[in-house]
């Protein structure tokens, strides 16, 4: 789970890591305590999970009370859905780091990786110049150790005064990534001030979904979710994924219903939903055909291969959905894996022909999807 | 031979008494595989299918032998079932469980490298010598995919595992050892850590990998193709060419972010590394055929 700004920086500042003075504003008739707290001038940043927000005009600088009411009023415009920005204050700014906690998946560990030129362009400077990202595992049953945070110090360049500051962020960050599960915690940029002081001008953090039950803070919410579909769909445990074609997918399996999705593009279709009722979901057909039939659909291809999610369950579930949820586009069914006679049995007594090859049912849905077929 | 399990492993299962615990260890046994305990706290004194259940690993171990851990086991108590097989002595491990807190991978990653030992999984459905042995749950009563032969088989995915060993079988051939590396972002074992098995196993003639977007497990094989670590022909299918950046396609690990873990760089790797990449499943058993030299 992605948190927003917001999110990541009270975690930063539950573990003491300096951020602007700021506010959180909901609603356009707050900003008068929004400048009591920040000051003029202030930046307001959107409050919405896309990157990319600078470039996209989401972050904007205001001088005076007017400039601040203006941003206010076009980025609270309801056509942008954004629910909240964040007001807070300009900081003057000497230069720029990069600073952020993963895992390692190869060799096991957490890896800092830090760059003493933070800013939009670290993935770009990261491509091209390598060698400027500098890296410190640490072993996760051991924890963060002095020297680690020393070398990282050093190779940043961090010395003096700010050196001590610095330290506190470091660890700081260690201690909320490891408290909160995540996947990534990252400071970019970690600004230092003419002031000389550290301060996190941004703040990107990333829980691990598979931790979320312990987690009781952070549960999943609409505001997480780009679509009510989506959102329904995770609440429900059914993983799916929205686009915009015309070809439903009821599949099972994440690297099979990959595979279709990728059958689909290569054959000229469009997927209206990515949508897999396979593993604990495999007696929720009915569910499962629901939510795939709020989209606006010309066919829906059903592709499976399952071991312990049964065949026959599948092609039972599927046609008592078609029953009671009369869904007025054709079917392509290919159900297979285990019990699959009885399921080719009962799609066929269903009126449904069911089909064996996945290509063939990709190309018979694209046709179907195209008007070619019926 | 075979990789990872054959019919003379010696294997105890940890959650035995379980639904799908129960269920699979019968069908393991059935396949031929040398169950010699099961393990749940509190059942001591029970049998599965003729399965005698002990409390801990260590009580079962004081009656019988184990060379294997099956763990049937909830994803928020893998990682301790995992300590208690490894503190048991027992180096290979398979775990299905799919939702494995983040850190607690990392844990269980490291624990098994400091002590040499093979964890497979999670989000997976084990490891299966077809003809010989199991762990986990397979269809291995559908001859046209799980036909004994002498192609290994890797795979990040269960479904899709169906759908392209049976092209494998398609194909003209069988298989001789399918290991589910699963789904997560951090599997506990990867793909090019059991290339060295696959290389060693004079009856497997090729590998087939079955790969998808995010990650670098694909890249690492390529590598350890260059480094003439692994030699035998090598195909390889790998979902989600056309999936969009950003997005998790229903594995933890299947995302493409920030230009790597994209499919065209993997089979970029793969194919400059002499392995030959099907665009589609039902050109894996064609690939294979070309990569074996047969007509």
């Amino acid at each position: 789970m992605k948190l927003f700004e917001f999110q990541a920086k009270e975690l930063f500042q539950a573990v003491g890591i300096p951020t602007p003075k700021g506010y959180v504003l909901e609603s356009a008739d707050d900003i008068g305590t929004a400048i009591e707290k920040t000051g003029l001038p202030c930046i307001v940043k959107a409050q919405v999970l896309t990157g990319g927000r600078g470039k996209a005009g989401l972050i904007r600088k205001a001088d005076t009370r007017a400039q601040l009411e203006s941003h206010v009023q076009d980025l609270f415009d309801p056509t942008r859905k954004i629910k909240r920005l964040l007001i807070e204050e300009a900081i003057d700014i000497d230069r720029e780091i990069y600073l952020s906690l993963t895992v390692d998946p190869v060799k096991a560990k957490l890896i800092f990786l830090a760059c003493a030129e933070g800013g939009v362009d670290i993935e770009e400077l990261a491509a091209k110049h390598p060698e400027k990202i500098i890296t410190r595992s640490v072993d996760i049953d051991q924890g963060l150790m002095d020297y680690q945070i020393t070398n990282l110090l050093f190779d940043l360049g961090i010395v003096g005064d700010i050196a001590k500051q610095a330290r506190s962020v470091i660890s700081g960050l260690y201690k909320t990534f490891r408290a909160h599960d995540a996947e990534l915690a990252e400071i970019n940029p970690l600004f230092i001030t003419k002031q000389g002081a550290l301060v996190a001008g941004d703040g990107k953090f990333i829980i691990d979904d598979n931790s979320l039950m312990r987690q009781p803070k952070f549960q999943l919410a609409r505001e997480y979710f780009d679509s009510c579909i989506e959102f329904e769909a995770a609440t429900e445990g059914i993983p799916y994924l929205q686009f915009d074609g015309d070809i439903g997918l009821l599949c099972a399996g994440a690297g099979l219903t990959t595979t279709v999705y990728d059958l689909i593009n290569d054959a000229g279709g469009k997927v209206a939903n990515y949508l897999e009722f396979g593993g604990a979901n495999y007696k929720r057909a009915m569910k499962a055909m629901e939510l795939c039939l709020k989209n606006n659909l010309k066919v829906i291809l059903v592709v499976t291969f399952g071991t312990i999610a049964r065949a026959d369950v599948m092609a039972q579930g599927l046609v008592e959905a078609i029953q009671a949820l009369k869904p007025t586009v054709p079917i392509v069914p290919c159900i297979r894996g285990t019990n699959e006679e009885e399921a080719t049995r009962i799609l066929k007594e269903a009126g449904l022909e069911p089909l064996f090859d996945t290509e063939e049912a990709v190309l018979k849905a694209v046709a179907i999807a195209a008007g070619r077929s019926k | 031979m075979s990789v990872f399990i054959d019919k003379t492993t010696l294997v105890e299962v940890q959650g035995v008494t379980g639904k799908e615990g129960s269920f699979w260890t019968k069908h393991m046994v059935d396949l031929g595989t040398k169950v010699t305990f099961g393990v749940t706290p509190g059942k001591e004194g029970q049998s599965v299918e003729g399965v005698p259940v002990y409390h801990t690993v260590a009580r079962g171990l004081r009656e019988h032998k184990a060379d294997a851990a099956m763990l049937f086991v909830p994803p928020r108590f893998t990682k301790d079932a995992v300590y208690e097989a490894l503190d048991g002595g027992i180096r290979k491990i398979v775990t299905i469980a799919d939702g494995i807190p983040l850190h607690e991978m990392i844990q269980i990653r490291q624990a098994a490298k400091s002590c040499g030992a093979m964890v497979i999984g999670g989000n997976t459905s084990g490891v299966i010598s077809p003809g010989q042995a199991m762990m986990g749950f397979f269809p291995y009563w559908i001859e046209r995919v799980y036909k004994p032969g002498r192609i290994g088989v890797m795979t990040r995915s269960g479904s899709l595992t169906n759908e392209v060993t049976a092209e494998v079988v398609k194909g003209g051939f069988g298989v001789s050892s399918l290991i589910g590396i699963g789904g997560d972002s951090v599997p506990l074992t990867r793909f090019a850590e059991m290339l060295p098995a696959f290389q060693a196993d004079p009856d497997t003639d090729a590998v087939v990998i079955i790969g998808e977007l995010g990650g670098s497990m694909e890249e690492e094989v390529a590598e350890a193709m260059e480094a003439k670590i692994f030699t035998k022909p090598l195909v390889a299918f790998i979902g989600g060419r056309t999936a969009p950046e950003g997005k998790r396609m229903g594995h933890a690990g299947a995302i493409a972010t920030g230009g790597t873990g994209t499919v065209a760089g993997k089979h970029k790797a793969l194919t400059r590394a002499g392995a030959l990449v099907a665009s589609k499943p039902s050109l894996v058993g064609p690939l294979l055929r070309e990569a074996l030299h047969i007509k």
